[in-house]
């Protein structure tokens, strides 16, 4: 039983960092606290629902089209919300509540189009793996494994491209890297479709489990956000290691409490970090200003 | 007629609610997300108080400002050593949390079946205080006395501290003021006030449940206060009005029920969108969010 829900934990686990990564990409970067990234989640299975289940065009087309339209929609919300408030100089609190703003819009706009109640992608109960008394189901197993090498491969990249180098300059300072002539706007928008790209697969591999409805985004985005500052602000690895954490943590809380408690044991340990460890696992000190 | 009256009463519930998280959102540029926590902690104290301990109106009142200014130290005394988005989170985690207990501890809330047939409140232990006319002068009396204690409070000393710290901690600092006291203070006053809108709810609709006091009814509020205008007693005001007002008049423009509640969602995001990018102190406020 522990071991079959410590896996579960783990791969489960794979996708929040998956998510947490795509988040970090941006907070590490720009330090927009980016809350409308919950609607990315939630708005990439409706895009799949749309074109598969109701226009029929395969999977892998549907799959491609929910993606771009994310990534389309991550641009919209930097273009038309946040740059222009960067332009204004504006703070990162009216940066935020303008986040939250678009965040209300998005989800009921897809709650008056599709409704308000779950739906479902993938009626089928899909196969399973047996290895002694743990059951994987295939659905999980490509949860897991997708997550897994986009995660690799993407730390790959920020170590060894130019983007990762750029990536890391910004997270030190934005203006710094403005005066050694980097194109910041660019950059930005590089960022934005990277992340949305990340959020819309995390919120494809699991719609196509357990389904979705307009606001499964939030507590999706919540467990990023806690997986990151756990893991450290900062270090791309840190949202991936916390994100392991969370998952395993919270399929373990499921196992000595029951399933509702999953959110507030996530938030508990956040205020114990919060407090007692505001940089993270992996952060450094930082030196107040 | 009692449509009017029951407008008037919720008016006068979310004018407490914003105008004392105005003191901590735009006196003190605190930023909290989690006011309907609060709000949700001061109904089920009521509902204690009433239903079990068979209070009257006045030690009632009293009991929940308390019990709720108390549990307001819970968020306080740990969040306020954190800076901008961390305590934005700590604040939503407290929210999360008080709703995951709420909502899970059956035996003490009767968590998602909620708590029904809360018996109406007794002033001096005889007048009892049911129906809509009663509670629209026990709402107004309530609204009135928290705009004038926080009006006494935004121009005493007290409040010129607490600008002070919104503009600046460092030099409130140097003139020998305690910023985490100020802080702390402002939590506990903001949310007993708070703990008075959720009793107001709790014996006006007679039944309550956990979710009316999720996260998005905090965001709800901090629109209301957004939308309104932060830093004085008029911006809250507004927005409170404007809040409750303009569901009522889509329903009467002719909207369905089934499109009318995203319907409002989505106005007061694109509300709170254009304000944010164009006039950031609301509509009636003095102070631009930093």
């Amino acid at each position: 039983m522990f071991l079959q829900l410590l896996i579960n934990g783990i791969i489960m686990g794979s996708v929040y960092s998956l998510v947490s990564l795509g988040f970090a990409l941006v907070y590490n970067t720009t330090r927009t606290f980016h809350i409308a990234y919950a609607v990315l989640y939630m708005f990439s299975p409706y895009m799949f629902l749309t074109f598969y289940n109701n226009l029929n065009i395969g999977l892998f087309p549907a799959l491609l089209i929910s993606i771009l339209l994310t990534m389309i929609l991550s641009l919209i919300i930097e273009l038309f919300v946040y740059k222009p408030l960067e332009k204004k100089n504006s703070s990162s609190t009216v940066i935020m509540i303008s986040s939250i703003a678009v965040t209300t819009i998005v989800i009921n706009v897809i709650a008056l189009f599709y409704g308000n109640e779950t739906k479902i992608l993938n009626p089928n109960i899909s196969g399973s793996l047996s290895l002694g008394n743990i059951i994987i189901t295939y659905t999980q197993l490509t949860q897991f494994v997708v997550s897994v090498f986009l995660i690799v491969l993407f730390l790959l990249l920020l170590k060894f491209s130019s983007l990762g180098l750029k990536a890391r300059a910004m997270r030190d300072s934005n203006l710094l890297c403005n005066i050694f002539g980097m194109n910041i706007e660019i950059f930005r928008i590089v960022l934005f479709a990277l992340s949305g790209f990340f959020v819309a697969i995390g919120g494809f591999l699991i719609a196509y489990d357990v389904g979705m409805d307009p606001y499964v985004g939030m507590p999706m985005l919540l467990n990023a956000v806690v997986a990151l500052i756990i893991g450290g602000v900062g270090k791309f690895e840190g949202a991936v290691i916390g994100g392991f954490i969370i998952g395993i943590l919270q399929s373990l809380a499921v196992w000595m409490f029951s399933s509702s408690w999953e959110s507030a044991v996530t938030f508990v340990l956040l205020i114990i970090f919060l407090i007692f460890r505001p940089q993270g696992i992996l952060g450094e000190k930082q030196r107040k200003v | 007629m009692n449509y009017f009256l029951h407008i008037i009463i919720m008016i006068n519930i979310y004018v407490i609610l914003t105008v004392s998280s105005n003191l901590l959102i735009g006196m003190t540029n605190l930023l909290s997300l989690g006011q309907a926590a609060f709000y949700g902690i001061g109904a089920y104290i009521a509902v204690l108080c009433l239903m079990i301990l068979h209070l009257p109106l006045i030690p009632t009142i009293l009991l929940v400002m308390i019990v709720t200014a108390l549990f307001s130290l819970l968020l306080a005394l740990p969040s306020l050593r954190l800076k901008g988005d961390y305590f934005v989170l700590a604040t939503l985690g407290f929210q999360l949390i008080v709703f995951t207990v709420l909502y899970n501890w059956v035996s003490l809330t009767r968590g998602p079946y909620g708590v029904s047939g809360i018996p109406a409140p007794k002033l001096f232990g005889f007048i009892e205080i049911s129906g809509v006319l009663p509670f629209l002068i026990l709402s107004s009396i309530l609204a009135l006395f928290t705009i004038w204690i926080f009006y006494k409070l935004i121009n005493s000393p007290f409040g010129r501290v607490l600008k002070g710290v919104r503009e600046d901690e460092i030099s409130v600092l140097s003139i020998g003021r305690s910023v985490t006291n100020y802080k702390i203070m402002v939590f506990v006053i903001s949310s007993a006030f708070i703990g008075i809108a959720g009793f107001l709810y709790a014996s006006y609709v007679t039944y309550i449940d956990p979710t009316s006091f999720t996260l998005d009814e905090s965001i709800f509020i901090l629109s209301a206060l957004l939308i309104g205008g932060l830093g004085n007693i008029k911006g809250p005001v507004v927005g409170s009005i404007f809040v409750i007002v303009l569901p009522e008049l889509l329903r009467f423009v002719g909207m369905p029920n089934s499109i009318a509640a995203n319907m409002r969602q989505i106005i007061y995001g694109l509300a709170l969108l254009l304000l944010m990018r164009y006039r950031p102190q609301g509509i009636a406020g003095v102070y631009k969010v930093k």
